[in-house]
């Protein structure tokens, strides 16, 4: 770590900097960590490893989010429809090769074939975001003259409703899931028993973020991407083509969002409104983090996943009228962050890691 | 002005002072003459089947959403995406009160003629909230906080079974004591006619113009002695207050009530569909659209059983073309054709 902070484009010092300069950040990172401290003393360290494992996930998922709006300014409503076709894709890959394995086994298919389902359901990821932008984005941004954010914005909200729909409509709206898709038993780590498919979705999102951050970094195109989310003019007058930046960026949050539908499968099923529970803990997340902000999204995706499962955890009863109302446990995980994030934004409007992207300022 | 002087002289005499004070509503001739058929419908053969009734008084409900919606969207700017939330929590605060069942913790008993009303002010207190925490969110992060709201909204309601009894529902008694549909259609058609009444006379004083310029640049606005504040937190308040109001129709008309088909963000989402086919910032648009898009709509769900949501992609399909290709919508469309005409003749 020493050795890359003397290069001087670390980027664990720029984002340990960036929190210690920001008061609200840092009094929320500190909560968390000892809010899920408090987590591991009561619930066990099962709970603590749950909690990362669904903030990697988060972190993926509100990735993409903060990437959409940060170069193309656009407030991704749809996002979870992204999660919802990476969720199917993978779920019809996969079950056809499970059903013929059963009948002859082969056990290097058997561990190969979760990891083709879930590169398929990426593959269709980047594609479905391509035709997005090329056949809806693209002609509303040559119509659109002002207002850009809140047009982009509801044009998501019609694409959204449309996907869900349309997926009932053709597929229905059974539940297709599968129990898991490696049959070997959960990993021991001391006393704690983890699943591997648990195991292994949080590495597809921690490879997935690190891929991503190398890519924008370290290669010219990412570096294109970068420099048309700090200005989109002047990236134009340096030679940058818009119309191959703004594809390229919208398939890649798809695709990562269909890459967490799909290697979460075993814990979502795939049905036509799965998208809507990770789409607001996505927006959660981005909302905590500041709009836009990439590397915010990675350690929000955290810090909402121990906010809920410290909701789950924490439940406690209050009598009413002799009746008793139960406040905590898993049917509040959407009420009670909810409150949070609401205190948090009345403090902070722009999120705890600041938000640099012109089109907030737009009304 | 002097367009103004010039139309007071063509409005001498008692029509005249009745189309100007229609004019002041908000209701053109043509208006008045779609309302009258409106209210005439339910009388004339095929629209007075019962079930062609339900479909009526679904469309006039639809519109007064509309309206109530689009004094937001359309004016101020900010998309109120927990609006369904708001309208629901009038539906069951109305629906609570008027309890008489012991299988809640409280039986108030009040009548839902009262309810209705302290639904609508605590819908309006919550909008009072909303709009005071979106005060210093512009845009996008309003339209998403709101959305957030509205989302815990509905998860208490799920949630607090006692009171509630949650995804299970409610079913509240009657607004009135007959099974026919016509009385109830007449209630709505007044109530839909009060919210855009009202609130086109809001617009159309200088609060109007105020929404107007705070919605189209908020600094030029303060610039200009505007002060943001009370205008948006205003707006929020009448609009929620109007949506608690219909919430408590809904809950007194259908009889039943769940948090998944009253106030989930998908019922946002067809309001703002209406909305904006009809053309955001109108007001009207969105009401005329709410009629025939009813019909179209429960006659494709009544036929094509075997598509489930395909009206609903359709609705979404339209919403987007919209969208993309004509952002004024039905309204603009109107207002080319009055130009053009106007045009024409001179």
């Amino acid at each position: 770590m020493d050795k890359k902070a003397s290069s001087g484009n670390s980027i664990v010092t720029s984002a340990v900097t960036k929190i210690t300069d920001n008061l609200a950040a840092s009094t929320v990172v500190a909560g968390t960590v000892v809010l899920a401290i408090v987590i591991g003393i009561v619930g066990g360290p099962s709970q603590i490893i749950n909690s990362v494992v669904t903030g990697g996930m988060w972190a993926l998922l509100a990735v993409g989010l903060a990437l959409v709006f940060g170069v193309m300014n656009v407030p991704h409503f749809a996002h979870g429809e992204s999660f919802m076709v990476g969720a199917y894709v993978a779920y019809f890959v996969f079950s056809p090769i499970h059903r013929s394995l059963k009948d002859n086994p082969n056990a290097f298919l058997s561990a190969v074939a979760p990891f083709l389902a879930i590169l398929a359901a990426g593959g269709a990821g980047l594609l479905l975001g391509v035709i997005l932008e090329r056949f809806l984005f693209y002609p509303l941004r040559l119509r659109t003259k002002s207002g850009w954010v809140m047009n982009a914005f509801l044009l998501t909200v019609g694409i959204s409703f449309i996907m869900t729909n349309g997926a009932t409509l053709t597929l229905g709206p059974d539940f297709r899931g599968i129990p898991r898709y490696w049959d070997v038993p959960p990993l021991q780590l001391g006393n704690v028993r983890i699943a591997v498919d648990r195991i292994i979705a949080f590495f597809i999102a921690i490879v997935s973020i690190a891929a991503l951050w190398f890519f924008l970094r370290r290669t010219r195109t990412g570096t294109a991407i970068r420099a048309v989310s700090q200005d989109e003019l002047g990236a134009q007058m340096m030679g940058i083509n818009l119309n191959f930046i703004y594809p390229l960026t919208f398939a890649l949050a798809t695709a990562m969002a269909a890459l967490s539908g799909a290697s979460l499968l075993f814990m979502f099923q795939a049905y036509p409104t799965v998208g809507l529970k990770p789409l607001y803990f996505a927006w959660y997340v981005v909302m905590l983090a500041g709009l836009g902000n990439v590397v915010g999204a990675i350690v929000g995706g955290f810090i909402v996943a121990v906010l809920q499962s410290a909701t789950q955890l924490f439940t406690f009863t209050v009598t009413v009228l002799g009746e008793e109302f139960q406040i905590g446990g898993i049917a509040w995980e959407d009420v009670i962050p909810t409150f949070v994030m609401i205190i948090v934004l009345l403090v902070v409007p722009s999120g705890i890691f600041g938000s640099e992207v012109k089109g907030v300022q737009e009304q | 002005m002097a367009s103004v002087e010039l139309e007071r002289k063509y409005n001498a005499g008692v029509l005249g002072v009745v189309a100007s004070g229609m004019k002041r509503i908000g209701v053109s001739p043509l208006g008045l003459v779609l309302l009258i058929i409106v209210a005439l419908l339910p009388l004339v053969p095929p629209f007075n089947q019962e079930h062609m009734v339900r479909w009526l008084i679904m469309g006039a409900f639809l519109a007064a959403q509309a309206a109530a919606f689009d004094f937001t969207a359309g004016y101020i700017n900010v998309v109120n995406f927990g609006f369904a939330a708001i309208l629901g929590l009038g539906a069951y605060t109305s629906a609570i009160l008027a309890n008489k069942m012991p299988f809640l913790i409280v039986q108030p008993g009040i009548s839902p003629w009262i309810g209705i009303w302290i639904g609508a002010l605590l819908a309006g207190l919550v909008g009072l909230g909303l709009g005071w925490l979106t005060l210093r969110l512009r845009g996008i992060f309003a339209a998403v906080m709101a959305w957030f709201v509205g989302i815990a909204l509905m998860g208490l309601v799920r949630n607090l079974t006692p009171l509630t009894r949650g995804p299970l529902g409610m079913n509240p008694s009657s607004l009135l004591d007959t099974t026919a549909n016509t009385p109830y259609y007449y209630i709505i058609l007044i109530m839909m006619l009060v919210v855009y009444v009202s609130l086109r006379l809001v617009t159309q004083s200088k609060y109007g113009l105020a929404f107007k310029a705070i919605g189209q640049n908020l600094d030029a606005a303060r610039a200009s002695g505007i002060n943001p504040t009370r205008y948006r937190v205003f707006n929020f308040a009448l609009s929620s207050f109007f949506a608690g109001w219909l919430g408590g129709f809904y809950a007194h008309y259908y009889g039943s009530l769940t948090p998944q088909t009253l106030m989930h963000t998908s019922k946002t989402v067809e309001v703002l569909a209406l909305v904006y086919i009809g053309g955001r910032g109108s007001m009207w648009g969105g009401m005329f659209v709410a009629f025939p898009f009813v019909f179209f709509i429960e006659y494709l769900r009544s036929n094509l059983t075997e598509l489930p949501g395909l009206h609903l992609v359709i609705y979404g399909v339209l919403m987007i073309l919209v969208m993309i290709f004509y952002p004024n919508g039905l309204a603009g469309l109107y207002n080319w054709g009055k130009e053009k005409i106007a045009s024409f003749r001179s």
